[in-house]
């Protein structure tokens, strides 16, 4: 079985630049629209805040079981949730079914726009500036976080230290 | 014909009748100004002159992006707002980063111009093809943060991008600002007086359109390029760390710091404010604003206290404007006086400025309690300086003379306190000091927006970058140009970034990157105008594009009279010697400067008015016939 990757976002590393939504449109429409992208940065600016949302590509998707004509399936293999243009009628269940706001409606092309992994290398991960988000091994994602998490406390105990009179 | 990289589309507003109209973009219009200043400089010159009062009906206000605002290009954020201004009584301009301006373009417009005065407070609402006037009485009154989150609500829709005034353009504070996405400020020359003036309150804009490209392929395959030079750049680890605010420790170095109303360049407790303790106690994160691979903004708290706030913190200008150039070093006095700022929207550079002129004034004896009302305006207290901004915003008390700004302010009281108003051309001078650095005194005199660091944006010199000056100017101008306590070469160093600077500005893109650090130059700019636009561009055309928007911001002024005479800084600068540290002993060399400069811009040396000959050489013919069929003496 090939190996399993994930898209892994980081929103408290995310700076809100939004270069994945033009990034992503680029990828599926070879021009720059927001509203085009399968990924979307939501800014909470009272708490100062940036959140990319995107399809998180769901083992038991409700999307998948929501839609009456087999247009989107779970690819085993791969762990994507696929979609097939030819078979979807545009009757919109699935932005209905997903919990995350993880799947839109593009009007200009009159399809439903959910995230495919630009088959295989995802323009979001490579365009940011600041590792909000990543292209990882499917076990590696909770080791990044954990490492992350790992890394404050390092910080905090060199503080501690320093209070201490340590080095 | 379809545009590429522009939208091609204006959006005409009269506030008077309340007719909006939707017009094409003039494609060679586009093609000869690139966007942003250049349209606005294009715009202002043909539409409004020495008879019109800057807070009149006959104002206009433009809001302009640029042909590559809304790309990916690194940084393209940037939007400019236009209007003769009611500071300086000249060519008026204000930019600002966010989403504001992509979220134009993506709605399918390149500007706004608004002329007239509405009746009542409105609002301006544009979601694609539907534009509206929108009564705005519930929302007049209101911070900039409040308007953006009521327009939010009443549209259901968090993605709509709002500039707006708050209480200051209301109340046509002379440097009022206009705000946009929670504290981005396009605060500079009283243009959000100017939209107070109009009662005009917001302009709320969505999009769900795209930027279409001439040469997709080509501009992506150019941006991984820009994008690992930008982030591989030595300065960009310490500009995501501290944002610009490690200035603060940098010009302390150099003896650049303005400290007691530019009267020194060192501040003695410049630790209580610098970068590092920002960031060490203060910042929450590090925000970007569109396509940005920098990060500059700051999210900061203020845990607890009386002031106590989470939301934008300052940046250097803030951070010496209301620090060390008004004596000040209670930083979290700063950082909410700074925040009262973006939210009742003016001019951190020129609340500042208009402080610390009379807290000089004070000390010296000149304003005194019958002036104030009562205060004492004594160096660096905190409370005071916080009280004094809620003061100016609302025009109360003393606050309404503080509210003119600096000049007009000194002419009123008079008494000798016109010396220590440290303005060009009626603007309020920035967190810089021409004696620490050459370039910069030469550069706050010749702006065609009155004292402004950005307009050149001259700071190759400041921290030595040699070998960007050997790329940009060559290896003839060496040693002397990379000194930036020597005059010599900074005249054409000014010219050529000023020309630079507004190429630059009419595409969208910020400064960081282009500037400092100089990353991104006109090739850069060329590559992506040519793959965006389909128009070819190379380094020469953007040159002339650059000089020619330059010259016609400076025709406007000619008109509203200013000459050489105008080009000039405070005495301060030019006459006392800077009193102690690096800078130790340093004046301003301006005159010389000066003429090198005129010689290199081919302007009149005695005048400073733009010639005949250099005028049709970039294709300002017709304008110099105008000028001088009205009397002007252009050569």
């Amino acid at each position: 079985m090939a190996e399993q990757r994930v898209l892994l976002v980081s929103p408290e590393l995310c700076t809100g630049c939004r270069l994945c939504e033009l990034a992503c449109s680029f990828q599926h429409f070879r021009e720059f629209a927001p509203s085009r992208s399968r990924i979307t940065v939501v800014r909470k600016e009272e708490e100062g805040l940036d959140i990319p949302v995107v399809c998180l590509q769901c083992e038991d998707a409700p999307c998948v079981a929501a839609c009456p004509t087999g247009a989107l399936w779970k690819e085993d293999e791969s762990g994507l949730v696929a979609y097939d243009f030819d078979r979807c009628i545009g009757c919109k269940v699935c932005i209905t079914a997903c919990p995350f706001g993880g799947i839109g409606w593009d009007p200009k092309s009159g399809s439903v726009i959910k995230c495919d992994w630009c088959g295989g290398d995802p323009q979001c991960a490579r365009i940011c500036p600041t590792g909000a988000i990543k292209w990882v091994r499917a076990e590696e994602a909770d080791a990044t976080k954990r490492d992350r998490v790992a890394r404050r406390f390092e910080e905090v105990s060199r503080l501690i230290t320093a209070a201490r009179g340590g080095v | 014909m379809g545009f590429k990289g522009w939208a091609g589309k204006v959006i005409h507003v009269d506030l008077g009748s309340g007719s909006v109209s939707v017009e094409p973009l003039d494609g060679s219009l586009a093609a000869e100004y690139l966007g942003g200043t250049g349209f606005a400089a294009r715009w202002l010159y043909d539409g409004v002159g020495p008879e019109t009062d800057p807070l009149g009906p006959d104002n206009l206000l433009i809001f302009a992006v640029g042909a590559l605002t809304g790309t990916a290009f690194p940084q393209a954020s940037r939007h400019v707002i236009a209007a003769k201004s009611p500071l300086t009584d000249i060519y008026g301009e204000s930019h600002a980063a966010g989403h504001w301006g992509a979220e134009l373009k993506f709605a399918g417009y390149d500007a706004i111009v608004f002329r007239g005065r509405s009746p009542r407070p409105v609002y301006l609402w544009v979601e694609d093809g539907s534009i509206e006037l929108r009564d705005a009485s519930d929302l007049w009154g209101r911070t900039t943060y409040e308007t953006e989150a009521m327009i939010r609500e009443e549209a259901g829709d968090p993605f709509v991008k709002v500039a707006s005034i708050g209480q200051a353009g209301e109340n046509l504070v002379r440097f009022a600002g206009i705000f946009n996405d929670h504290g981005r400020a396009a605060a500079r020359s009283g243009i959000g007086a100017v939209m107070g003036s109009k009662r005009l309150k917001a302009v709320a804009v969505r999009g769900h359109g795209s930027v279409e490209l001439a040469d997709p392929d080509r501009f992506m395959e150019l941006f991984f390029d820009w994008r690992e030079r930008m982030l591989s750049h030595p300065f960009t680890p310490d500009r995501v760390k501290y944002g610009t605010n490690n200035l603060v420790e940098l010009m302390q170095a150099i003896g650049r710091l303005p400290a007691y109303n530019h009267r020194e360049g060192v501040f003695d407790e410049w630790e209580k404010v610098s970068g590092e303790r920002i960031t060490r106690e203060y910042l929450v994160a590090p925000k970007a604003d569109f396509a940005c691979l920098q990060r500059c903004g700051r999210f900061v708290r203020v845990p607890s206290g009386k002031y106590a706030m989470v939301g934008k913190g300052p940046e250097y200008e803030g951070l010496d404007a209301l620090g060390p150039n008004v004596g000040n070093s209670d930083v979290e006095a700063l950082i909410y006086a700074n925040h009262l700022c973006n939210q009742y929207g003016m001019d951190v550079i020129s609340a500042g400025g208009v402080i610390a002129w009379a807290m000089e004034s004070w000390e010296r004896g000149l304003l005194t309690a019958e002036d104030t009302g009562g205060l004492e305006l004594r160096w660096g207290d905190g409370d005071l300086i916080v009280q004094l901004v809620e003061m100016i915003a609302f025009r109360k008390g003393f606050g309404d003379l503080l509210a003119e700004g600096v000049y007009r302010a000194s002419k009123k009281i008079g008494r000798g306190t016109e010396k220590y108003a440290m303005h060009v051309k009626k603007m309020e001078i920035a967190a810089q000091d021409g004696r620490a650095q050459k370039s910069m005194g030469l550069a706050h005199a010749t702006s065609n927006r009155g004292a402004d660091h950005l307009y050149a944006f001259p700071v190759l010199d400041e921290v030595g970058f040699e070998k960007e000056i050997v790329e940009r100017f060559g290896e003839r101008y060496l040693p002397e140009m990379t000194d930036r306590l020597n005059p010599k070469y900074k005249g054409i160093m000014v010219k050529e970034l000023e020309d630079f600077c507004a190429v630059v500005e009419a595409v969208g893109v910020c400064k960081y990157g282009t500037v400092i650090p100089p990353v991104f130059y006109y090739g850069d700019l060329a590559d992506a105008l040519t793959a965006a636009t389909g128009v070819t561009y190379d380094e020469a055309r953007l040159r002339l594009i650059g000089e020619r928007i330059v010259n016609l911001q400076r025709l406007f002024n000619v008109r509203e009279g200013i000459t050489r005479r105008d080009d000039t800084l405070p005495e301060r600068f030019t006459r006392e010697p800077m009193p102690r540290g690096p800078s130790r002993g340093q004046v301003v060399e301006l005159d010389q400067m000066l003429d090198e400069y005129y010689g290199h811009r081919g302007w009149d040396p005695e005048t400073g008015i733009p010639t005949r000959e250099r005028l049709e050489a970039l294709g300002l013919g017709r304008e110099a016939e105008e000028l001088a069929a009205a009397g002007y003496p252009v050569k």
